[in-house]
């Protein structure tokens, strides 16, 4: 009978949505923590923290552990399957989609915020780390602390450009830092007053990358990475959480952040609308765009549901949850 | 005499011959007294502070504190009820080796719903230890299926890290050769095992060489001592049972050494918003009353000291740690290194040092850090400490901070995001973080310096600081406040004369718990304290007199600058942004401040040692070679 239900709905969310439209390509894997803004260890709530996986874009499974701070998630790009997760405990990793885990650092590495797969070289996988940047040269299995050159260490965004193997941005406490020799070493290309959260690579163009920060605004590349300048219009009073690409669309962006509410571009980053009207507040801590569904943005405002837009921002409704921190939406390809 | 060892045998229970007439007689009387009258020592009159002279009557009053809190601990279960049957029932009643059938029967249903991450993890391998013979094939079956589906998060600070490796280690000892698929981080028990070890290796190694991180903490006392006294009991490993020895001796003679009645007194890393004011009233005095006897204990035992009575009796309190603890017949100034907890961001240093003095008395103790964001959020930088009869419920302290809180702090000490930090943290069990009338907490705009029964505090606070003002803690258990025409405030706790000597103008305001904030909002200020015993003076009026006297120049443009001629005769030199002086000579932090310095203590900063003496007593840690050395000087 629950199950008749669930299928009745499931049925009538794809015709409402228009998902079942469009054909998915990836799942969506949502990073999240349930448990509410007095979570801390040692604490647990009711509801299931860490990492969710949504095939239909209506529906969340809970994978793994319950964990509170699961910050960010990447897939092998030979093996999609695989799955790298940053998480409070390290980098855990998962050989089927979720099925087992393992922590494959150890104690000497902490709180990893960000990790990154060269599709070049897949068995090298970055993570991003308090302090510095974590290298594995064996998927995982074992791993190797790889800063040399960077000043304040701490790292929040990491990214492997997907042109040459080896080749990497770091996003730092003072700055971009570029890497043209798998982490051996590491030389500034931009400084920052503070954190950089974010770092893309276009999908359109992989000489373009797009960096949100903690107080130096938007940042914009356009000969990966080398160079970077301040797109105008962003101010530098808020802190930025993240920027994305759309895939479908190289004009487009969007980038969100603690008081920025959601703010989308048509025309590359040059002009910025708001489009925050419609979600509870503005401090949001993660957006992303859907590959797979035109016009389809998730937005997360801190300690409210998950939101989705099918107009690029211009309306939103609830999509999951009640009080949630999300602290990455990431799609993974199903092949 | 001397006696040196190697995997020694110190935790022996020692022989019960000469001493069982007490033994039976107190356990007799704990044996009536527990379960007819709730927490016997928590609502008795307070215990002598008195030291015990006697090895023998002392070791059975502490096996009898012992058995006081268990049975405490094990009433709490009611026959029919299985809810009233939790964790620390459980490990109670095994430690006294009864209701092993029921305690399985519960074990198995507590097991389906596993909860609190690392401290689900010590009670359980507690529970586990204790068990082994007791338990039923179910029950140990239930604990380890709950290993295998329950992740407990790992933590990300010191405290956490200990509990974590240390039942880490003790449970891969107990279930060794598994795969990973038996373990739910997915690791085999030989690799938990090194991960554990590497980890509690690493953690002693910074700990005996540049410090303890979350230092002194009123709570985390036990978050320490317990994993360790595990360790020592239950460790298979002679090397490992040999450090978890030697670190609970650390972390206790850490402890005693800055107590007063058992009291925790002066700069702790983290404390809360009522041990702040009530300084009794937290874990740690749980262990003084457990190990040194001398203070009742806190509302159920602590919570947590019920793990560490579990086997208590498998440690025997080293002579010369108790009387460190418990001589207080003079007057002594005590140093201590210790570092900030691991710096992620805005600093340059990953463990800044963190400078610590103490001075006891057996009437007050005044006790201090530098100063500056040492710690986020729960930082208590100084407080004076004075004794009384029986603090439970007293706020037996006066103290000053400058109140602060920011994002920047929390980045420092945190990997999270930032902005939505400091109003997460008032719903994480610290209230006060973003209050204005905050008297917890350090300021990266406070400079503090102690020499003996003196301290000055400056602030030169900028705009752009959430608050410029000094809030002053004037407790509701003062005898007298007496603002004086001169500037200082007079006020008596105890038998200690306090001097109080705002350095700008205040006003005072009312506190919810009692007592009054003396609140003097101007950026730059500070706090100028002298303590003295009632007893140097033939009269209040003649302590009022002498403060009087005594040279003192303040300036507050363009930075506070304090020149003060204490009480003992020594002139102090401080500025904001200046290294203090004394008779002239600068102070050298880096070069006076040992591991721990003064006349029971010592350690040489990277020494991986640790001196302990009183009296003839002598006994060293001494962690390059593992070994406890005990002496008797002649």
């Amino acid at each position: 009978m629950i199950i008749a239900r669930r299928l009745f709905f499931f049925a009538l969310a794809l015709l409402t949505t228009g998902v079942g439209a469009a054909e998915l390509r990836h799942d969506l894997y949502v990073c999240v923590n349930l448990s509410g803004q007095g979570s801390v260890m040692g604490r647990s709530g009711p509801l299931l923290s860490g990492l969710y996986r949504s095939a239909d874009r209506e529906n969340f499974e809970h994978l793994g552990p319950h964990h509170i701070r699961t910050f960010s998630l990447a897939h092998d790009p030979s093996d999609p399957a695989r799955l790298y997760v940053a998480l409070l405990d390290g980098v855990l990793r998962t050989p089927d989609r979720g099925k087992t885990f393992r922590i494959v650092t150890s104690w000497d590495m902490t709180e990893a915020k960000s990790i990154s797969v060269d599709r070049n070289r897949p068995e090298h996988v970055y993570a991003g780390i308090p302090d510095g940047i974590a290298v594995s040269h064996d998927r995982g299995q074992t791993w190797q602390r790889m800063n040399a050159g960077i000043r304040r260490a701490y790292t929040e965004a990491i990214l492997v450009d997907r042109t040459a193997a080896g080749r990497v941005l770091a996003g730092t406490e003072k700055g971009l830092y570029l890497t043209e020799d798998g982490a051996r070493t590491w030389r500034l290309v931009h400084g920052t007053e503070k954190v950089t959260h974010s770092l893309r690579q276009s999908p359109h163009d992989p000489k373009v990358f797009f960096a949100a920060t903690g107080g130096d605004g938007a940042l914009w590349s356009s000969d990966r990475g080398l160079t970077w300048t301040r797109l105008a219009g962003i101010s530098t009073e808020r802190t930025l959480h993240n920027g994305e690409f759309d895939p479908r669309d190289a004009r487009r962006l969007v980038y969100c952040g603690w008081g920025a509410g959601v703010q989308v571009s048509a025309d590359g980053g040059k002009t910025w609308l708001d489009r925050t009207a419609g979600l509870p507040k503005r401090e949001v801590w993660k957006v992303a765009i859907d590959p797979d569904l035109p016009d389809r943005i998730y937005a997360a405002p801190y300690m409210e549901p998950l939101f989705a837009s099918d107009d690029f921002g211009r309306t939103w409704r609830k999509l999951q949850w009640e009080k949630a921190n999300v602290f990455d939406l990431v799609f993974v390809p199903r092949k | 005499m001397k006696t040196r060892s190697r995997v020694g045998a110190f935790f022996s229970v020692p022989p019960l011959t000469r001493r069982a007439t007490t033994l039976v007689s107190l356990l007799l009387l704990a044996v009536v007294t527990v379960g007819l009258e709730a927490q016997p020592s928590f609502t008795a009159p307070p215990p002598s502070t008195a030291p015990v002279e006697d090895p023998a009557l002392r070791r059975d009053q502490y096996l009898a504190r012992r058995m006081e809190a268990l049975r405490w601990r094990a009433a709490m279960a009611t026959p029919g009820d299985p809810t009233k049957l939790g964790l620390a029932e459980i490990a109670a009643k095994l430690a006294l080796r009864e209701d092993a059938a029921a305690c399985s029967e519960r074990l198995i249903e507590l097991m389906k719903k596993p909860a609190a991450d690392m401290f689900w993890m010590f009670p359980v391998t507690c529970i586990s230890y204790l068990g082994r013979d007791q338990l039923t094939g179910e029950a140990k079956a239930a604990i380890r299926e709950a290993w295998r589906t329950y992740y407990p998060l790992r933590g990300d600070t010191e405290n956490h890290w200990v509990m974590y490796y240390t039942t880490m280690h003790l449970m891969a000892q107990l279930w060794p050769g598994e795969g990973e698929d038996r373990w739910f981080n997915g690791k085999t028990s030989a690799e938990i095992s090194a991960e554990s070890r590497a980890w509690l290796l690493h953690w002693m190694e910074l700990t005996t060489t540049i410090g303890q991180g979350e230092y002194d903490c009123t709570h985390y006392l036990g978050e320490y001592s317990i994993p360790m006294l595990f360790l020592a009991t239950w460790a298979q490993d002679p090397e490992m049972r040999q450090r978890g020895k030697m670190m609970l001796d650390w972390v206790i003679a850490d402890f005693a050494v800055e107590t007063l009645n058992g009291i925790y007194i002066g700069s702790h890393a983290r404390t809360d918003d009522t041990t702040v004011l009530e300084k009794w009233n937290a874990l740690s005095s749980y262990f003084a009353w457990q190990l040194l006897g001398n203070c009742p204990p806190q509302a159920s035992y602590g919570g947590w000291g019920i793990y560490f009575a579990t086997v208590a009796d498998h440690y025997e309190l080293p002579e010369v740690i108790y009387r460190i603890g418990t001589d207080r017949s003079g007057a002594y100034t005590h140093l201590e290194r210790k570092r900030t907890r691991h710096r992620w961001r805005n600093s340059d240093v990953r463990n800044a040092p963190v400078y610590k003095t103490s001075y006891v008395t057996k009437d007050y103790a005044l006790g201090s850090d530098q100063g500056g964001l040492l710690q986020p959020i729960q930082q208590h930088s100084w407080d004076l400490t004075w004794a009384v009869p029986d603090p439970r419920g007293v706020h037996n302290t006066i103290f000053s901070v400058q109140p602060f809180y920011g994002a920047e702090e929390l980045m420092m000490y945190f990997t999270e995001m930032p902005d939505y930090m400091p109003a997460a943290v008032t719903f994480q069990g610290k209230p006060t973080y973003i209050a204005e009338s905050k008297l917890l907490g350090g300021s990266p705009y406070e400079q503090i310096f102690q020499q003996e029964d003196t301290l000055i505090s400056l602030s030169d606070v900028p705009a752009s600081a959430p608050w410029k003002q000094v809030n002053g803690f004037f407790s509701k258990d003062l005898a007298s406040i007496e603002e004086d025409a001169s500037g200082w405030i007079f006020a008596q706790g105890g038998s200690t004369y306090i001097a109080y000597r705002p350095l700008a103008g205040y006003e005072w305001r009312p506190l919810e718990k009692g007592g009054k904030r003396l609140f003097s909002p101007h950026a730059k200020n500070g706090t100028l304290l002298q303590a003295a015993a009632a007893s140097e003076f033939k009269s209040w009026d003649a302590f009022k007199a002498a403060i009087r006297r005594l040279p003192l120049e303040i300036t507050l443009t363009p930075t506070p600058r304090v020149t003060f001629t204490t009480l003992r005769g020594k002139k102090i030199e401080v500025a904001y942004g200046a290294a203090p002086r004394v008779d002239g000579r600068v102070v050298d932090y880096a070069g006076q401040w040992k591991l721990f310095a003064g006349p029971y203590l010592n350690g040489e900063v990277g020494g991986r040692t640790l001196t302990m003496t009183h009296g003839r007593l002598k006994r060293v840690l001494d962690f390059n070679t593992l070994t406890i050395t005990d002496a008797v000087l002649p």
